[in-house]
């Protein structure tokens, strides 16, 4: 293992990075930095091995090899191999998940109290008899919870019961439960999935000023193509595990690599286009990918 | 002066004053049986319906909000009736110091089995609690001195204040009454706060519980030493009332029962829990017995429960509590209904209430 060093700049530096499952390698030889403050981006087509990466920052996996190297909240680098995985928000870093993970019978600004469970520090006996303490507590945690809402949004739903809140509202929540840690890195698993067009927008500023207003770095995985380029400082491609390219999304459009990984085969099909009518299988597969593009 | 006015004002609106009123409701019991309205075994039975229910409350904590089967609640509910009998008869304590030092070590002994069996989930976690339960129920048949084995072991009314009030019965009952009030409290303080929260999250999904700080282990074995410090309260409670502990009560049987109060009066709520042992534990003697012809039926009334449960799992999955407030939500959907159901699902909820009582 590597030792753990950041250049100053630096929040988190994925260092040869392998996470094999028997014979498949998912992330094999992974290496990308994240500066400070930065909409950092990964791409890669379905399978590519994006969430195991997420998954492998945030311990869920624990990696065959290679290093995770971060800059915690105290301003510390350190490797998070090992650390345990509810000991990572500690650190400074929370993510949210691809299928939204809210809990359906409790209210919204409950479900956003819950990025706060960190921040406690009344024992149960506190809690059973709600002493002062604790109650001054839980009024704090509750006023930071609306705070958070209000910035995404969705302040005057926060009473209803996330239950019954439509995707988009739940996907909100969702990040407005990553705000309450006070966050240095946050790591967003397909934010704009199941989001219409306006939504989409919406969360793209919603990134943005999270990233000023809460003074973090920001790491997505994003299918959604528009949104990652018009977002993202830097993005990194990645492709059956494998590093393909890292730069801005301009260059990352422009790389030869990346378009033979993720568009090779909508170019393949475009030719094919010219030279015969398509099957309207084949047609609704191009919209879909035209979308992507 | 306005201040307090607020603040007296926020008291009555809050649950609190709700659960004090059940409580105040149910201490008039005894009352009715001195004025000869109701016969007095009636408060035994509703006596036992208040242990239970606060049994079955601290498996609500570790059944309905962290998710954690456990089938071993009898074991430990027999466990601190035992110790608590042994201490004030055989060691002569104080009522208070036996109460507080059985759920001690009734806790205790429940963070050695939750720090063994927590490692598992579901049903294999069932299956080490059936089991801890059945070593512990062995133990009190066997281990004459302390459990008076299979003769069972005597206790008495608890005397209070530490040894200046000897309660009678019907003192004892409101005792019970008071003590299911606190914890019905101190249960609701815990799941509106951080440690609900968190149980609730773990429940829900244990991978976003885990990303969110919150340590699936720690609040497993807090769950499950409370509900053991529930239990071991209850059976407590239910030696110094009932003056008898035999070893046949603290079976499988028991526990599944502890178990169907919270499915069916209604996990994750305050008063399903009284619900579920009105309906499991009472409601036998309360009502089926009483029926003509099918009261005297040998074992009618198991069956009845039986069905009961499994109606009440198909049909109202969040428990008997939620029944009205599930009619009224389905007499809301169809409005033409909704003037009509309404007031009749209220009327129901009244005469429920005074079967409660």
């Amino acid at each position: 293992m590597s030792e753990a060093v950041l250049l100053d700049d630096e929040v988190l530096k994925i260092d040869n990075l392998s996470m094999h499952f028997g014979g498949l390698k998912a992330v094999d030889q992974l290496s990308f930095t994240i500066k400070e403050k930065e909409i950092f981006g990964l791409i890669g087509p379905n399978g590519a091995g994006k969430t195991t990466v997420f998954n492998c920052i945030t311990q869920f996996y624990k990696p065959t090899a290679g290093n995770v190297v971060f800059r915690n909240n105290k301003g510390e680098v350190q490797s998070l191999i090992g650390v345990k995985v509810h000991d990572i928000i500690r650190k400074g870093l929370v993510r949210t998940f691809q299928n939204v993970e809210l809990i359906p019978e409790l209210s919204l600004i409950d479900n956003v109290m819950v990025g706060a469970h960190i921040e406690f520090k009344a024992g149960l006996v506190s809690q059973f008899l709600k002493l002062p303490g604790a109650r001054r507590e839980e009024k704090a945690i509750r006023e930071k919870a609306e705070r958070a809402l209000a910035f995404m949004g969705i302040g005057d739903l926060k009473d209803q019961l996330a239950g019954g809140q439509p995707y988009g509202v739940r996907k909100k929540v969702e990040i407005a439960r990553t705000l309450m840690c006070d966050p240095k890195l946050i790591i967003l698993d397909e934010p704009a999935a199941g989001l219409n067009d306006t939504e989409t927008l919406q969360l793209a500023d919603n990134i943005r000023k999270i990233r000023d207003e809460y003074n973090c770095t920001i790491l997505l995985v994003e299918h959604d193509m528009r949104l990652v380029m018009s977002i993202c400082d830097r993005i990194c491609a990645i492709s059956f595990g494998k590093f393909l390219a890292c730069g801005t999304p301009a260059e990352i459009q422009a790389n030869a690599q990346v378009q033979e990984a993720y568009l090779g085969e909508k170019e393949a099909e475009a030719e094919k286009d010219m030279k015969e009518e398509k099957s309207p299988l084949e047609k609704i597969k191009d919209n879909l990918l035209g979308k992507e593009n | 002066m306005d201040k307090k006015q607020n603040k007296a004002a926020a008291f009555f609106k809050s649950k609190y004053f709700g659960y004090i009123i059940f409580g105040a409701l149910l201490s008039l019991l005894p009352l009715a049986t001195q004025a000869g309205v109701l016969k007095t075994s009636m408060i035994g039975i509703v006596g036992g319906t208040i242990i239970y229910s606060i049994v079955a409350q601290g498996l609500n904590i570790n059944l309905g909000f962290a998710g954690l089967t456990s089938l071993g609640t009898a074991g430990f509910m027999g466990l601190g009736a035992y110790i608590s009998a042994f201490l004030t008869e055989n060691m002569g304590w104080a009522w208070e110091a036996s109460l507080i030092v059985s759920i001690v070590i009734c806790v205790l002994l429940g963070l050695v089995v939750g720090l063994i069996s927590l490692r598992v989930e579901g049903l294999y976690l069932g299956i080490i609690t059936l089991c801890i339960a059945e070593i512990f129920r062995k133990t009190f048949e066997e281990l004459d001195p302390i459990t008076g084995g299979y003769a069972g072991k005597k206790a008495s009314f608890p005397t209070i204040f530490f040894g200046g009030w000897k309660l009678n019965q019907a003192q004892n009952y409101v005792l019970l009454a008071i003590i299911m009030v606190i914890m019905m409290i101190l249960t609701y303080n815990l799941v509106h706060g951080q440690i609900g929260r968190a149980l609730h999250a773990m429940r829900g999904s244990t991978s976003a519980a885990q990303a969110m700080g919150i340590s699936l282990f720690k609040y497993r074995l807090m769950a499950f030493a409370l509900s053991t410090g529930y239990a071991a309260l209850g059976g407590v409670l239910y030696v110094h009332f009932f003056r008898f502990a035999y070893p046949s009560t603290w079976t499988l049987t028991l526990s599944l029962n502890i178990v169907a109060m919270v499915v069916i009066g209604g996990s994750r709520t305050i008063f399903g829990p009284f619900l579920g042992a009105v309906i499991v534990y009472s409601l036998q003697d309360l009502v089926i017995k009483r029926i003509p012809v099918i009261g005297d039926l040998n074992g009618i009334s198991y069956i009845i429960s039986g069905v009961l449960i499994i109606l009440v799992v198909m049909f109202y999955p969040k428990g008997v509590i939620n029944f009205f407030s599930q009619i009224k939500e389905k007499a809301g959907k169809s409005k033409a209904a909704a003037p009509a159901a309404v007031p009749a699902a209220q009327t129901e909820s009244g005469k429920e209430e005074n079967a409660d009582e």
